[in-house]
């Protein structure tokens, strides 16, 4: 006997939601497993959230650039360590 | 400070971190006077790095003076370890992992242990986030701003922003934060995805915060 039917067996959004971790980690931006593929199309709830995480993701990258400045007195901290220990003289490249 | 267990050898680097940390105009001739002891070089170094240092640091730590302190430290540690430099990452890839290792003894030494995220810095069940199976809230705007995204980032609990910083920010992957965190890449991955959810959940209660204070006005 040979199964005609070869639609994948449905996934709940727990089983859904439990593979998304390696999902992400996977990178690729595109999800070829038919199960994970058939739930997203029928589940509004789940798509929201695949969308909102990668929308989260890729926001994430503007907050590389630096928000924040260290007052002066950080400068002057190391300036006065630089000159309290020779040891801090750079070790000579070996280039 | 006496720095010890610090691996500072250059990670094999994937080309995609140039383009992520591509070079500062500058500041090659710059890494290559330090290496020589010229003051004036490591002041420049300082003025190019000093801001990402100091914003990953306080990212990563939550609190301003210790944030300055582990800056402090981390350029005084650059000055000492330049010489060690070959250029085969990105310098700020370079200085960013010493940073980042060094900012993890500090919090090892304060007593947060490390070594599993699971039981020593996960939040208790009030802050992890909550699953979200057939809830018909609407989706994030698209919209977040980068100041929300911040303040959201900065109150997750330390464990999440640890791993969200070095992954989604910085661009460490999971084998790396795996390395540095002393836990597994599986835990790692956990904790970023719980991180996101996290994140989502912060992140829709202020929008829909500053909905309601839009509506309040109009009133």
């Amino acid at each position: 006997m040979t199964l005609k039917n070869s639609s994948p067996i449905p996934l709940s959004c727990a089983e859904f939601q439990e593979q998304l971790p390696d999902l992400f980690a996977a990178g690729s931006g595109a999800i070829h497993d038919p199960q994970l593929t058939e739930h997203l199309k029928t589940c509004e709830n789940c798509s929201a959230l695949v969308r909102d995480l990668q929308y989260i993701a890729d926001q994430a990258k503007q907050l590389l650039q630096p928000t924040h400045e260290p007052s002066d007195s950080v400068w002057k901290k190391i300036q006065e360590g630089l000159a309290a220990d020779s040891s801090l003289v750079p070790e000579p490249s070996k280039n | 400070m006496e720095v010890q267990g610090l691996q500072m050898t250059e990670a094999k680097t994937a080309p995609g971190l140039f383009k992520r940390n591509p070079p500062i105009a500058g500041e090659a001739e710059a890494i290559e006077r330090a290496k020589a002891g010229d003051a004036e070089a490591f002041s420049k170094l300082y003025a190019l790095h000093k801001r990402r240092v100091y914003t990953l640091c306080l990212r990563m730590l939550g609190n301003v003076s210790e944030a300055e302190d582990m800056t402090q430290e981390a350029f005084l540690h650059l000055f000492r370890k330049i010489g060690s430099f070959r250029g085969e990452s990105a310098f700020s890839t370079w200085l960013h992992r010493l940073t980042v290792n060094l900012v993890l003894m500090h919090l090892r030494k304060k007593g947060l242990q490390l070594v599993s995220l699971e039981e020593t810095i996960n939040p208790s069940e009030e802050d992890s986030p909550k699953r979200d199976f057939g809830s018909r809230d609407t989706q994030l705007a698209g919209s977040v701003d980068r100041v929300a995204l911040e303040r959201a980032v900065a109150s997750l609990p330390p464990g999440y922003r640890m791993v969200f910083v070095l992954h989604d920010v910085e661009g460490f992957e999971h084998n790396e934060i795996a390395g540095m965190l002393e836990c597994s890449t599986g835990n790692s991955k956990s904790q970023l995805h719980k991180a996101r959810l996290k994140l989502r959940e912060l992140l829709r209660r202020s929008e829909s915060t500053a909905q309601a204070e839009v509506k309040e006005a109009a009133l």
